[in-house]
Parts: structure tokens; sequence; C-alpha cells
């Protein structure tokens, strides 16, 4: 046994953990040692992820205790974990993909400030640089996270992870998409960690590493902790029997007899798929023949391409090459219809997410994808509808009230019985079932065998999706294996046993790792380097104001800027809400509003001195408190803010026709007038502007929380992982945003002299073109104030040219409209090519 | 049958049930209590029926998780379009074909932007801005006025307002389109859950297409009963109409979310809005401090805590 005298690292005592319906880990314990490398093993399901996720903070355990260095702790939040130095790598790597590699490391563990509260940009690359300099020299930590390969995100964490010192470092199969190169350096970082005294939890499929890597090992099987030995005492046939559980051997049931699970040779196979291949980036060409009257299960891990041969299969994701035949007719499919009308039939996966519709009628999930079939001169028949769905409800046995209550009300096993009836109303040939039993209870887990079972009798072409062995082994006619990828082997459940299906199932050479080296591909090529845009930008407006100057007798360019410094706070103000992923269109109403209550400040019967400031802030504070109650509704109703803002958009405007009372205000001091103007010389306007901007600059790129509002807009997930508060970051957003735009108002003010009740209606359209003009991201997490700046230029020297080209002002409406779609149409397909590029053409967006 | 549920999630829809059967005899208190003249009332309905058809299209259009903040721009262009036609000396039938293609184009290209994948709101807030634009520069700001008498001798079809046949059949048509056909049940599917809607094989993108594009078309209606009407077509025509076709469809009840929601709703809804403007109109005559523009106020904040409500509700009844 492992050394008692080492005092261990990390205790896990008696953990449970259910979730509705499923107990996910019933009184696990477990113990990790210092330098140890301690791996966890089990099937899919049983329990692995949920023990990390208590462990690193994500979910928290319904009893047991959670001792680190021999006192216990309560891990609240993932933050609290990194704090005490738990990290947790995960297999889909949640960054930020719009900010640099080094920033996504730094925010891991807070940014680092100084005593000004200024971000220390230099120790946050040395840091990076650090740790990547053990990476390679490919490696440059300014790269966008976008734009790295998954392995290279993975690869990044765990060097972050190792700068950091951690205490306990959690891999989850962390070799899955490296090359052999990258996991040999993957091997050497956890060597050196040992060293160093870190505990490693290793999670993996592949039993050579687990084998080479590991001291000791767990195995969990249905949320119950098996046994842990050390490696010396495992050889591979035991672990896979301990994963999989003695119980299929006793549980296995061969078919009916009555059933002869072999078709007659003479009959044609219902399918035949000959080199299929999806999109997914390992996938092997797949040939498979199932008779009529066949099941044949696919067994296989998740990842293995099980799921992805289905969806390919339905048209989901289109086929790269190969063919499909139904009853000898090779059809082609491109879409779920095409499946549809090739009868094929789909049960997906992920029941909530793929399957039903909540709030929607049993009937109406039902009849869903047959709807041609109960319209008759394009009216859809209620009454059709109804009895189809009492008889297939009957027919399978539906527990229910009423075929007209929301099918959320009804349980699992039920609810899936619904999309299968769903699937079976298209009266297909072949019917695919991914995981048809999963999160489904006992009882109408037989049922849907029996229904299956029928339905074969019947003819039919079946292919189920299990993870669960037994399920496998005891309720189909075949057995074809998944790995990597590809078929891995065919069993016959009545003679093969179960050891033998799950090895072929779980990969063993490390030969099966990629062979070529994954790259971040083009990254230099096609990257839109962000000051490249801006040089671009820039060199634009340069020309266009020296045309301007050279060709216009009276061009004025303290005017001209003086005329864009409304739009520069303007465009920042819709920037800063945009960056943090919201939108706000109230802000022109805003800007009246705060311009409005402005006025009625100056026109007090105080001096000059006094009412000018005092207009100022409140300018500013109108702006504030109006962009803090766009925020918050948002958050409190859950409500898109572009709906919010419409709404306070008009509230905004009422409030400033009933400020002015319907009159324009025009006696405003000369001194404000005076400081705004261009005429005068002194330039308030520009100056103020200016100095708004340095501000709003340091704000954004040298603060904490200017960099957590781009962290927010760019994941919110990522931001909820390393404890930026949501709430606060986006409130924030908000006010600064009204408080910019308040402060634009009272620019106004001064520059036009007078306030009128419809200033600033429709600005906001404006501000919104300079700010995706500028280059910030309608998504959010990208953006600077320069562009800004530079889209607020072109904004104006373009108007000025339509002025100076005879044409009519009303253009401009059309200009901006014209530029906000442009910019936004640019950037779509910007990201659709770079999703191309990095993907391969072959795979579809991920939206 | 004794399903007397009585959940909180059935509380909560009986209290909204309530709230909206008071808003509606508030709206109809205020209108019939200050009218003088009942007949008076068909020429204060009428913009609203406009308003109302808009909704009723943009009900289709919410129910499938979409939204669209160009109709107002694209009535203006439809008329903008049908003015120019006319002044151009077009035959009447090609200047309203021309105006329905119009329609028909700006619809389509909204819904092709969302198919490809745009957020509705973004890309019908780009085409906001565009439509207007383009309404401002196809006209120079100028306003067209003068419509031939054949299209003004439509105002009235056997001593009843045009209007009213427009709103009645819109209503009926989307009634049926809703609620009858398979378009119809595709919305509810895809403002539900696009994912499931999509591995059920439905063709989302061309529902997308069809519902933005007919949402177009009846822009289109409006932009010529407008003309109709007020015998002028301005390019500055329905600014901010889009916060009162949302405020109708959310009022009635219809999730802004998308999924749940009807025709019927909408119909309530309408009447809401519409009776309580038309009856604070009529209040801020004998009130000087309600100024007519703080009817909008009163809009903004009904379409705020209405869509927050109803989205409450529906996050409530999820635990049920």
């Amino acid at each position: 046994m492992a050394d008692t005298a080492v005092s261990p690292l990390l205790e896990l005592h008696q953990i449970r953990r259910t979730f509705p319906g499923v107990v996910a880990l019933e009184r696990v314990s477990f113990q990790l040692l210092p330098g140890e490398v301690h791996a966890l093993v089990g099937e899919n399901g049983a329990g692995k992820s949920t023990l990390i996720n208590i462990l690193s903070g994500v979910l928290q355990p319904d009893e047991g205790q959670i001792e680190l260095l021999g006192s216990p702790i309560v891990l609240a939040n993932p933050v609290e974990a990194r704090q005490r130095g738990i990290v947790a790598v995960h297999q889909e790597a949640e960054l930020f993909p719009t900010l640099s590699v080094a920033e996504n490391m730094a925010l891991e563990s807070g940014l680092p400030v100084n005593k000004f509260g200024l971000v220390q940009w230099r120790q946050v690359a040395a840091v990076a640089a650090n740790a990547m300099s053990q990476l390679g020299p490919s490696w440059r930590p300014d790269t966008p996270a976008a734009e790295l390969s998954v392995a290279h995100r993975q690869m990044a964490q765990v060097a972050a992870a190792i700068e950091q010192q951690v205490r306990v470092l959690i891999l989850d199969e962390p070799t899955s998409s490296l090359s052999r190169r990258e996991a040999e350096w993957l091997f050497s970082c956890v060597e050196a960690l040992k060293k160093n005294g870190t505990g490693i939890i290793y999670i993996s499929h592949r039993q050579d590493e687990i084998f080479d890597l590991a001291d000791r090992i767990t195995v969990l099987r249905d949320g119950q902790h098996i046994w842990t030995r050390p490696v010396d005492q495992v050889d591979s046939n035991g672990l896979v029997v301990a994963m999989v559980g003695r119980s299929v051997e006793t549980e296995r049931a061969r078919p009916d007899p009555a059933h002869p699970h072999v078709a007659p040779p003479e009959l044609p196979p219902r399918l035949r798929v000959k080199g299929l291949r999806s999109g997914q980036a390992n996938s092997q060409p797949v040939d498979l023949q199932v008779a009529p009257g066949e099941i044949v299960g696919l067994y296989g891990l998740i990842g293995s391409g099980r799921t992805e041969f289905a969806q390919t299969l339905f048209g989901l994701t289109p086929a790269v090459d190969g063919t499909i035949a139904v009853d000898g007719i090779t059809h082609t499919i491109r879409n779920p219809r095409d499946a549809l009308a090739a009868k094929i039939a789909y049960v997906p996966e992920d029941r909530l997410r793929e399957g039903i519709c909540r709030h929607l009628t049993v009937r109406a999930n039902l009849v869903l994808s047959s709807l041609s079939r109960w319209t008759r001169h394009g009216l859809a028949s209620l009454a059709r509808e109804r009895q189809t769905s009492s008889d297939m409800v009957r027919q399978l046995a539906v527990r229910h009230r009423t075929i007209e209550q929301p099918i959320r009300q009804l349980s699992g096993g039920n609810q899936q019985k619904i999309v299968v009836g769903r699937s079976l109303l298209t009266r297909p040939q072949i019917l695919v079932l991914d995981e048809p039993t999963r999160g489904v209870d006992v009882g109408a887990k037989s049922e849907i065998h029996q229904m299956l079972r029928n339905l074969a009798d019947q003819g039919q072409a079946i292919l189920m999706i299990s993870s669960e062995l037994p399920e496998v082994m005891a309720h189909t006619d075949r057995i074809v294996v998944f790995q990597e990828g590809g078929v891995s082997g065919e069993f016959d459940p009545s003679s093969a046993s179960a050891s033998d299906v799950a090895e072929a199932a779980f990969p063993s050479g490390s030969g099966q790792l990629l062979t070529q080296t994954t790259k971040t591909p083009a990254r230099n090529k096609l990257r839109l380097h962000m000051p490249v845009a801006q040089w671009g930008l820039a060199c634009v407006v340069l020309l266009l104001a020296s045309w301007l100057w050279i060709s216009t007798p009276n061009f004025d360019p303290w005017m001209q800027l003086t005329h864009a410094t409304v739009w520069i706070i303007l465009g920042l103000a819709a920037s800063s809400v945009i960056i943090a992923g919201g939108i706000d269109i109230s802000i022109g109403s805003l800007l009246a509003l705060s311009a409005a209550s402005a006025a009625f400040v100056l026109r007090l019967d105080y001096p000059a001195v006094v009412t000018i400031p005092a207009a100022i802030l409140m300018a500013a504070s109108v702006g504030i408190a109006g962009g803090l109650a766009n925020g918050a509704l948002s958050l409190v109703g859950r409500v898109h803010p572009i709906v919010v803002t419409l709404g306070t958009m008009t509230i905004y405007r009422g409030l400033v026709i009933m400020l002015l009372g319907g009159r324009p205000a025009t006696d405003l001091p000369s001194l404000f007038i005076w400081l705004a103007e261009p005429q005068s010389g002194f330039h308030g306007a520009v100056l103020g502007t200016a100095f708004l901007a340095c501000a709003v600059y340091i704000w954004l790129q040298h603060t904490r929380s200017g960099r957590h509002i781009f962290a927010l807009g760019s994941s919110p997930t990522a931001a909820r992982l390393v404890g930026i508060s949501g709430t606060r970051t986006w409130l924030l957003a908000f006010a600064v945003g009204g408080g910019l735009a308040g402060l634009a108002g009272a620019l106004q003010l001064a520059i036009s002299g007078q306030m009128q009740s419809r200033l600033g209606s429709g600005w906001e359209l404006g501000a919104i073109a300079v700010a995706v003009i500028g280059g910030v991201s309608i998504q959010g997490g990208r953006g600077s104030v320069l562009g800004v700046i530079l889209g607020a230029l072109l904004l104006r020297l373009v108007t000025s040219a339509i002025v100076r080209w005879g044409i009519a002002g009303e253009h401009v409406d059309l200009l901006i409209g014209g530029m906000i779609l442009a910019a936004v149409l640019c950037e779509l397909g910007w990201q659709y090519i770079q999703t191309r590029v990095r993907f391969g053409w072959s795979q579809r967006s991920s939206k | 049958m004794n399903r007397i549920d009585s959940s909180p999630g059935q509380l909560r829809r009986i209290a909204t049930l309530g709230i909206r059967g008071c808003l509606l005899a508030i709206g109809l208190t205020l209108v019939f209590s200050q009218v003088q003249r009942p007949a008076a009332l068909v020429d204060v309905w009428l913009p609203w029926a406009e308003i109302g058809i808009l909704a009723l299209a943009m009900t289709a259009v919410i129910l499938c998780g979409g939204i669209d903040l160009s109709v107002g721009s694209t009535v203006a262009l439809c008329g903008v379009v049908l003015g120019i036609t006319l002044q151009w000396q077009w035959p009447l039938t090609f200047a309203l074909a021309a105006t329905a293609g119009c329609g028909l184009c700006a619809g389509a290209f909204n819904g092709g932007l969302v198919a490809i994948g745009l957020s509705p709101l973004v890309a019908t807030l780009a085409t906001m801005a565009f439509y207007r634009g383009l309404a401002m520069t196809l006209s120079g700001r100028e306003r067209f006025a003068g419509f031939p008498d054949s299209l003004r001798s439509w105002q009235t079809v056997a001593g009843i307002p045009l209007h009213f046949f427009c709103f009645v059949s819109v209503g009926l048509a989307t009634w049926i389109l809703i609620h009858h056909t398979r378009l119809g049940r595709w919305c509810y599917v895809i403002g539900d859950n696009r994912t499931a809607a999509r591995f059920a094989a439905v063709p989302d993108r061309r529902v997308d297409l069809s519902l933005y594009t007919l949402n177009g078309i009846a822009a289109a209606l409006v932009a010529v009963l407008h003309a109709i009407d007020e015998n002028v077509a301005i390019p500055d025509a329905f600014r901010g109409a889009e916060l009162q076709v949302i405020a109708c469809v959310v009022v009635g009840g219809t999730l802004i979310t998308g999924g749940e929601g009807g025709v019927l709703r909408t119909l309530i809804g309408i009447g809401i809005v519409t009776h309580l403007e038309i009856g604070l109109r009529f209040l801020s005559y004998r009130f000087p401090l309600l100024t007519p523009n703080s009817r909008l106020i009163v809009i903004g904040l009904l379409v705020i805590l209405v869509a927050i409500w109803n989205q409450r509700l529906q996050r409530g009844s999820d635990n049920a």
C-alpha cells in the first residue's frame, strides 16, 4: 500500500452528491498524496466528472467532507479552489477567446496591479513568456486565445498551472487532442510537478498512459468507489473488469431464442453504409450493414465517433465522404429532411437540449417531425393530430394526464418515449437511437427495450448507441465498437465476452495518439492585427481630411474636431456597453435627458462659475443613473438589454419633453457656450474630450475593472470560473456608458447653445456605427478607444464630404445604416472564414 | 373534471390574466368616459389599426424567437416607394406592386441576415437605420402628397373604413397561419428550442426567411393604408413605431423570447395599448401636466414590466 508515513495532501470523506433522480456519487472517499499521480478511471457516467467538479468548486457535495493538508475546507466556488491551489484543466478549456494568451493566464490568478490600481502588464507578459518558453519558440504570449487549437489551449492551461505553483492539479483527458510530441511534453511536466510535491489527479481512457504515469489507480463505477490500488498490483484485464463490472456477466440475457438475430442472407440489407466519414477531426471511414429486423448496438466511449456517425447518417453534419443506401437505393443526405425522406429517423442523445420542446404540449412534441402528414391543403388538422397522438401515446404506454399537457410535466422516461414516438410517426425503416435509456428509470428502460424489439420484429433496422455495456450485451443482435473515430471491432453478444468488447472500446496503444503535430493553423497569415486595421482606418481619415482641407476654401479643422467630439464620447459610451456583451439603444435619449437637466441647472439664478460645474456634474449623474437603470432592469428580468433599452429609450425621451415643457431652452450662460465654441480659441470641447478619452483608455486598458469588462464580454462562463462578478461588471459597464452619454449631452448643449426636445433622437445608431467602424466587436470582448476615436472622425469627415460633394444631408442616415450593416456583416464573414480555416472547411460552424 | 390546480404557477397565470383584464378595463373606461362623440372614435382608432396589423404580423416573428426592429423604417420606405412610383405616373396597380415588392425585399433581406446567423436584434437594428436612410435618400426628405383619387376612393368601402377590413383580414390570416398551418407549428417549436427543432428536421432557416418576409409584406400593406388615410407619404413616418408594435405583442402575453403566445393574446394587447394611449391623450387635454408625450413613458414602462413579468412567469413554471 502507499506509504503511510506521508500525510495526505487532499482527502475526500464519504462524498455524496445527487442530481434530480440520479445518485452521481455514493459515499466516495479518495486520497491524494503529495508528489503522487493518482489515476481516476471509470466508464462514462461513472462519476468522475462530478468528483472533479466538486474538487474544483464548481459543484458542492450534498454530504461529506474535503480536507486539504489535514484541515477541512469548503470550496464554495472555483475561485476559492484556485486560491487554495487546486486547479483543474478540463477537456474543453474555458478561455477568453478575444484576449491574449498572457492575459488569459493572468486572469486565472487575478490580474496583478500596482499601488495606483493599474495593471502591471510587464509582470503579466513576463510570467506568460516564462511559461511559454517551455512550450517552444512558436508561441507568442500576445496571440488571442481564439486562435489557439484545442491542444494548444490545454497546453497553455497546463503551463499556467505550473507557473502558479499549484498544490493539486487535475488533468481531465489531457492527451485526447495532443500529438505524440505534445503528449511527451505534458508527461515531462507531470514528472517535474511530481518532484515539487504537487498531487496530480489524472483522468484518461488510455491504459498505457495510466500504467506509465500513475502511482495509484482508483476505479469508480456507477458513482461508487470500487477500489484504489498501487499501479503494480493492477493488470490491464483486471482494470477493465473493475470498470465494467461483473454485473455484465450476470445480467446478460441473450436475445430471445425466438428471435434469431441473423437475418436470412438473401434479404438485402436495409441500410448499407460505405466509407462514411463525418466532419469530425479524427473520423475514419465507416462501413456498416444492417439487415431488416436486426438491432445493432454501437458501443464506444464519448468522443469515439459513434454519435458523430449517427448524426452524419441523419444529415445533421454533412458527410465528407461515403455513400448511404437504404434498401439498395443510394440517397444523398444533406440535411435531416433528406434523411427522413430516405426513411431514416434519429432519436438524439441529449433529451432536454436536442429532444423536447419543454413548454409545448405532448401532442405538439409528438407530431413535430411528421406535420406534413397531417396537413391538407396547407391547413394543419388538430383533430387528426390529436387522434394520431392519442393512438401513439397508448401504443407506447406513456403515463400522462392528457395529450394537451406540457411535456415538461412528464417523467424522463415518458418524455423519451414521446421523442421515440415522434420518430416512429415519420414511418422510418431505419431507427437510430442515441443513448435512448439515459436518465430513464428502470421500468421505462425495459419498456423501451421491449418496444425496440417489437419494432425490429416488424422489419425495421435499429441502431442503438449506448455507453452501457450491459445494455448493448443484453438487448442487441450485434455489437459494433467505435474507438477514436472508427470501427474497432464487431461482436456477437451471445458469444463474445464483455471484457473483449470493452477492450476494443478503450484505446490501449499510444500509437492511437494523433501522429502529426497539431497546429494552430494559419496563425499569422489570416490574423487581422488590430493595429493594422486601425492604421488603415487612420490613413482613410487622414486622406479624407487632407482632401477636404485642400478642396474646401474655408475648411476649419478645429470646427471639424469640435463636431466630432460628441460622436467620440457617445461612441465610447456605446462601446463600453458593447464590449461587456450588452447593447444600449437608449443612449441617444439619455444624452437628451442629461442635456435637459444640465440646461435646467444652467438657467438657475446663480453665477455661471457655480452653475457650469454643477450642470456638468448633473449631466453625468443623470447619465449614470439612467445607465444603471438599464443594466439593472435587464439583469432583474433576464431580458435582452435591447428590449429593456428600447423601453427606457422612450421613457427618457418622455422625461425630456416633460422637463422642457415643450419649449426649447436657449438662454444659456455665454461662458458655457464660449467654453466649447471653436471660434473662441479655447477649444474646451476638444481638450475635454481628449482628457476624457485618455481616462477611458486608462480605465479600459490598465485597470482591473476595465479588463473585467472585456473578460465578461469575451466569455461570461469563463468569467464566472475565474471569479469575476458578472452582476457588478455588467452594471459598471452600463453606468460608465450612461455617464459618458450624459457628458456627451452636456457637451452637445455647449456646442449647439440650445436644447430641443428632439436632440439626440436616432443618435444611438450613429454611436453604434462609430463603435463598430472603430473595430468594437458587436458580440463583445473586443474594441479600443483609439479605434472609436478614428471611427467618430471618419463619420464626421464623411458627413462633411457629403456636403462638400453637394449631396443633400439626408444621406447620412443611409450612411450610418449601411456602415453598421457592413461592419456587422464583415465580422460575421470574418468569423466564418476563421472557423473554416481552423476546423477545416468540412465542418459547420458551431453556432 | 376537477382540475382546480392551485400550484403557484397556476395562481400566477390567473394573476396575469387578471392584470391584463384590469389594464384593458382601465383603458376602455378612460376612453369611453372621456369621449363625447363615439363616432369620432373611428378616426382615433384608424392609426392604431395600422399598428395592430404590424403587431399581428410581428407576433409570428416573436413566437419564433426573433424580433424585427425595422418595421417602422420598412413602412416609411414602402410609403416613399409608393409616392415615387405614383409621381412617375406609374399605373396604380404597378405602383402598388412595387410597394409590395419593396416590403417583400426588405423583409426577405432581414430574414436572410437572420438565417445566415446574425442575432435578429442586431440585424434589424442595422436595417432599421439602413431602410430609414434609404427612405430619406430616395425621397430627398420630401413628402409625397396628393395621391390619385383612384387610390383615395378606397378610403371607405361600403361606408366602413378600409382599415377595418384590412385589420380583420390580417387578423384572420395570421390566426390561420399561426394556429392552423405547419409553418405556425414550426414557429412555436423553433421559439421554444431551436436545437430540438433542427434535430426534428424543421427547416428553421426557411421558416425565419418566410416569417420576416411576411412581416415586410404587412409593412407594405400598412404603408398603403397610411397613404390612403393621410393622403401623404412621409419618409420620417412611423419612427418609433417598433416600440408600439412590440408593446402590443408583449403586453398581450406573448413571450419576448418566443415559444409561447398567440394571435388572440396579441389582439388583447392591441386593445390594451391602444386604449391606454388614447385614454391618456384624452386626459391630457384636461390635465396640462400630462403632456401628450407622457404616453411614451407609460408604454415604455408597460413593455419593460410586462416583459419581465412574463419571463419570470415562465421560469416559475419551469420548476413546476
